[in-house]
């Protein structure tokens, strides 16, 4: 299982998230934050497990380019 | 001379007391990531909008808002959002770079600012940007003497802003400096990704690098490996010439400094300025400022680009230059009012009578005091240690937020 998580309240808008996993993530027109789809909220870390080791890849490659570093990914 | 305004920075409710107990005429401040310390862990939220407002008004101190980021599709709610409830809560004016932060200020009737971002370096551009804005801060890299040149400019040209008065020039007078000109540096985007002008810069600049030929592999000598990181910025020893090349606003940097900071920084400055009005600035004086500005953190001072300097001065280390450094203590207990003295719990080291402290908390700001006497667990003590309690004489409220530090010499290593 593939887990994502996102430490939205630092997320700084820089869009590359997006860019490097468009399935995963999305732009927030309301506050200009990330927002990891289909995530859970639990005390400010969204959280996302999914059985799509496709998405592992992609949500990597948007982990290591987050420049605030709160993106973070497990696969167990 | 026209009065100058001196504008100090407001990370956190801390430095924005501070700021506001040491006599600064106006705070900026970022609120949620628009701005260009959006990495700092401590930034203000939309809510905090009021209370800065209520705060600034009691003192008649002006709020400007830092919106002065690039700007994507996806931020262009947040902005509007942004600028709507700066304008409920009746804050002055925003700083703004991108076009579209200037459009939607002046949409809903918001004084504009134009951010060093945009490098106004020519009285063209000023002429341009008064189409919308009243204050203008100039590129940090002009001199003086082009500084002085755009303001007999607009004083000849009649320039004036939306408000109908004159367009009023704004410059930095103190800390930290770019290696690049501001508004145009892609260093740390391109090493790690996080760009700087989306207030996510990795200050990569001031690391220690060592330049190679690739082609020879010959190590270019150098005599310090800080090849890119500016001391930092200081005017206080020639601000007679800043004050004649006719700006409006001294602006000082710092909002991701601590508070202790800026209630130096700005009382210095506030002390010179007031001095410059009423004619008692002196050599003398000068001497006492820098090493009071020399005890909090620096890079060392130099005079920027202001008296025409061709290079930059480089920093010979990382990180600060501070004469001084706070040593955490305790936190605060309690306040007794009609003592006037403050019960503080010491969580670390030793506290000893002669010792200078400050207290630093979000209503309290920064405050710094010698401790002339005290008691020690009720009893009349020299010296207070771990776990004991201590209360102190004090001429200021403290509150249970609060931090206590000891300030104590730090030596700079050459």
């Amino acid at each position: 299982m593939v887990v994502v998580t996102l430490q939205r309240n630092k997320c700084i808008g820089c869009n590359y998230c997006v860019e490097l996993a468009p399935d995963q993530f999305r732009m927030s027109k309301k506050d200009g934050k990330s927002v990891l789809l289909h995530s859970k909220d639990k005390k400010g870390f969204f959280t996302l497990k999914s059985n799509n080791h496709l998405i592992f890849d992609y949500c990597e490659k948007a982990a290591k380019a987050c420049p605030v570093n709160i993106i973070t990914v497990k696969d167990i | 001379m026209q009065k100058i305004e001196l504008m100090a920075p407001a990370g956190n409710f801390e430095s924005l007391q501070a700021a506001l107990d040491n006599g600064a005429d106006s705070v900026y401040f970022g609120v949620e990531q628009l701005n260009m310390r959006a990495r700092a862990s401590i930034n203000f939220t939309l809510d905090d909008l009021q209370e800065i407002s209520r705060r600034c008004k009691e003192k008649d101190v002006r709020t400007y808002l830092t919106l002065n980021t690039i700007i994507y599709d996806h931020d262009l709610s947040i902005v509007k959002t942004l600028i709507k409830k700066a304008k409920e809560a009746d804050i002055t004016a925003v700083i703004a770079m991108d076009q579209a932060v200037i459009a939607s200020a002046r949409e809903v009737g918001m004084e504009v600012h134009i951010s060093t971002q945009i490098n106004i370096t020519n009285v063209e551009t000023v002429k341009f940007y008064a189409i919308f804005a009243d204050t203008m801060v100039l590129s940090r890299e002009l001199s003086l003497s082009q500084v002085k040149k755009i303001t007999k400019q607009i004083e000849k040209d009649q320039i004036k802003g939306p408000s109908g008065k004159l367009v009023e020039i704004e410059i930095f007078g103190h800390g930290a400096l770019c290696m690049a000109v501001s508004g145009k540096c892609y260093m740390s985007l391109h090493s790690h990704n996080s760009s700087a002008n989306r207030g996510a810069c990795k200050q990569n600049c001031r690391k220690k690098y060592t330049v190679i030929d690739q082609e020879t592999g010959f190590e270019m000598e150098l005599d310090n490996e800080y090849i890119m990181s500016p001391k930092d910025l200081c005017t206080i020893d020639f601000l007679d010439q800043v004050a004649d090349a006719g700006i409006k606003v001294l602006k000082i940097e710092g909002r991701g400094r601590a508070p202790e900071y800026v209630a130096k920084v700005i009382k210095c400055y506030r002390e010179a300025i007031d001095s410059l009005e009423n004619g008692t600035y002196n050599k003398n004086e000068v001497i006492i400022w820098m090493q009071e500005l020399e005890k909090v953190y620096n890079r060392g001072f130099w005079n920027g680009y202001y008296l025409g300097q061709k290079l930059g001065e480089w920093s010979k280390g990382s990180g600060s230059h501070a004469t001084q450094k706070k040593v955490y203590i305790g936190k605060g207990v309690h306040y007794f009012p009609k003592a006037n003295v403050g019960e503080f719990k010491i969580e670390a080291y030793d506290l000893c009578i002669g010792d200078t402290i400050l207290v630093t908390g979000p209503t309290t700001g920064a405050k710094e005091i010698k401790v002339k006497e005290m008691l020690v667990n009720d009893e009349k003590l020299n010296k207070g240690s771990k776990d004991d309690s201590i209360t102190i004489p004090l001429n200021f409220r403290i509150r249970p937020s609060d931090k206590l530090y000891k300030i104590v010499e730090h030596k700079v290593e050459a």
